[in-house]
């Protein structure tokens, strides 16, 4: 583990996301709008069916885990309660966070470090086109555009999962029970904190990806080795994220509709 | 990849073993990129979902000595496993497919097969056995702080700690424990033969090395949770004793 190297990197990546987010701030993304909605597209096409998948198959963990626990304290009817905090507060927006990383994170490094290593960035430069606001800044501009709205069609996946694990798969609890309980132990502030802890993954997640790919070096074997260190940061990082996010919003308050 | 598998197995099996000193390296490498990140992961993890969401709702009952009950089924059945095998998919099964797509690209694979050397034996088959055994090892690394994580959020709500441990050791079961090495051991496998083949099938120059390893990563997660709900599903529904709590 070399500690100095580490911080050398992590000072760059703040950086280089300053800058990314300085283009961002004085609005100079917006004359390469199209590209904006271009890599909208992109984002929508190519990975939102991934990241349901992911997130529907923990919904169906979450319920088959939250029926056996209920069950096992004798309380079968409960099982909504686990369904939905495992869902809403922390699993989804974790396994959103993973997926993001895999997918999105690493595809960014592929493509930016593509361009880098044959000199397309470059190019860019020559042609008088920045290349941070052109490729990073556009980047991160769509997934702001498009993320929220994937990350709730991913919760109601979850949601939708572990309504049919916990309803008709094990079957302890009927339909309406569930939902009522479901629905009592969650209201909109929890989703907007869960959607302000998904939203502050994939934004760092797609910054890194950026830093990683626009400076990657080293020919085609250097790509890779940046796509493999870009995940290595990104994990850490969704787990940090989802630990500070869990204590800032739910750390004092268990806003549950029982107790105090 | 199910060819890959296949042959990667007969192909360790086999003899002769000539790949002792390869599968040490790999064992080492995997161990010196993992063992950070997966620390920081277990403890974040352990001390926010399971730790704080569980302590907030048990405080509610007075109960919160049961943490340490929630904790076999949420550290030792869950979280432990896939945050292990998720840390080693992204940080060694990453490191995998970019090792071997560098040399699929730079023709090194090719020179071997030349050469008369089998890439699956002296490549493959080392790094299976060393992720297989570095994953179901760092799963009880993982359940260690996954654990500390637990214990943490309980000194937060200022509680005794002497609880927390006898409701743990009461619930604990040795099935359970088993299970999760298992299944960990099954994920370093799925990881391995992933990362391994996207890396061997590697091609079209810059640009393919980065997009093997996105498409390694990406298939990966997905294995890892389809089989981690197959898995659970099994373990739960054929032993019905561990889903009886203790008190």
């Amino acid at each position: 583990m070399n500690v100095t190297g580490s911080l050398e990197t992590f000072g760059d990546i703040v950086v280089f996301v300053l800058s990314i987010l300085g283009r961002l701030a004085n609005l100079r993304v917006f004359r390469h709008f199209g590209e904006v909605l271009r890599q909208a597209g992109i984002l929508i096409l190519s990975s939102t069916l991934v990241i349901w998948g992911l997130v529907f198959i923990i919904g169906l963990q979450c319920g088959i885990e939250g029926a056996y626990f209920n069950r096992s304290v004798g309380a079968p009817a409960y099982a909504g309660v686990f369904a939905a905090w495992c869902d809403l507060r922390e699993l989804v927006p974790l396994c959103f966070g993973y997926m993001m990383a895999a997918k999105v994170g690493t595809g960014i490094v592929a493509e930016l470090g593509s361009m880098r290593i044959s000199d397309e960035i470059d190019a860019l430069e020559v042609m008088g086109i920045s290349g941070v606001t052109f490729l990073c800044a556009t980047r991160l501009l769509a997934a702001l555009i498009v993320l929220p709205f994937v990350y709730l069609c991913a919760i109601g996946a979850g949601f939708f999962a572990s309504y049919l694990a916990v309803v008709q798969q094990i079957g302890d609890v009927s339909s309406g029970g569930f939902f009522l309980i479901f629905w009592e132990f969650q209201n909109p502030p929890d989703l907007l904190y869960s959607l302000i802890k998904a939203m502050a993954m994939a934004i760092i997640i797609v910054l890194v990806g950026c830093y990683y790919g626009y400076n990657a070096s080293g020919g085609p074997v250097g790509v890779g080795t940046a796509t493999a260190k870009s995940m290595v940061f990104n994990i850490v990082a969704v787990h940090i994220v989802g630990m500070l996010g869990t204590q800032l919003f739910w750390g004092t308050n268990p806003r549950a509709p029982i107790g105090g | 990849m199910v060819v890959l598998t296949g042959r990667t197995i007969v192909s360790a099996l086999s003899p002769p073993y000539p790949y002792g000193p390869e599968f040490v390296g790999q064992f080492m490498f995997a161990m010196r990129l993992c063992w950070f990140p997966l620390l920081v992961s277990t403890i974040a993890f352990g001390y926010e979902a399971p730790g704080l969401q569980g302590a907030n709702f048990l405080v509610l009952f007075g109960a919160l000595d049961r943490l340490g009950g929630f904790f076999v089924l949420a550290s030792i059945r869950e979280f432990a496993p896939f945050v292990d095998a998720i840390v080693l998919a992204g940080v060694a099964g990453t490191a995998i497919t970019a090792d071997l797509g560098a040399r699929r690209i730079r023709e090194e694979l090719d020179a071997l097969e030349v050469l008369g050397v089998d890439p699956i034996k002296n490549l493959v088959v080392p790094r299976f056995l060393a992720l297989m055994l570095v994953t179901g090892l760092f799963d009880i690394y993982a359940l260690l702080f996954g654990i500390f994580g637990g214990v943490l959020a309980t000194l937060v709500n200022h509680a005794p700690l002497g609880p927390f441990w006898a409701t743990f050791f009461n619930n604990a079961s040795t099935t359970d424990l088993w299970g999760s090495v298992i299944k960990t051991t099954l994920f370093g496998a799925i990881i391995a033969v992933v990362c391994c083949y996207k890396g061997m099938t590697a091609e079209g120059g810059a640009e393919g090395v980065g997009r093997a390893v996105n498409q390694a990563v990406v298939i990966a997660f997905l294995a890892i949770f389809a089989f981690n709900y197959v898995f659970t599903q099994v373990l739960l529904a054929t032993h019905p004793a561990l889903t009886t709590i203790v008190r």
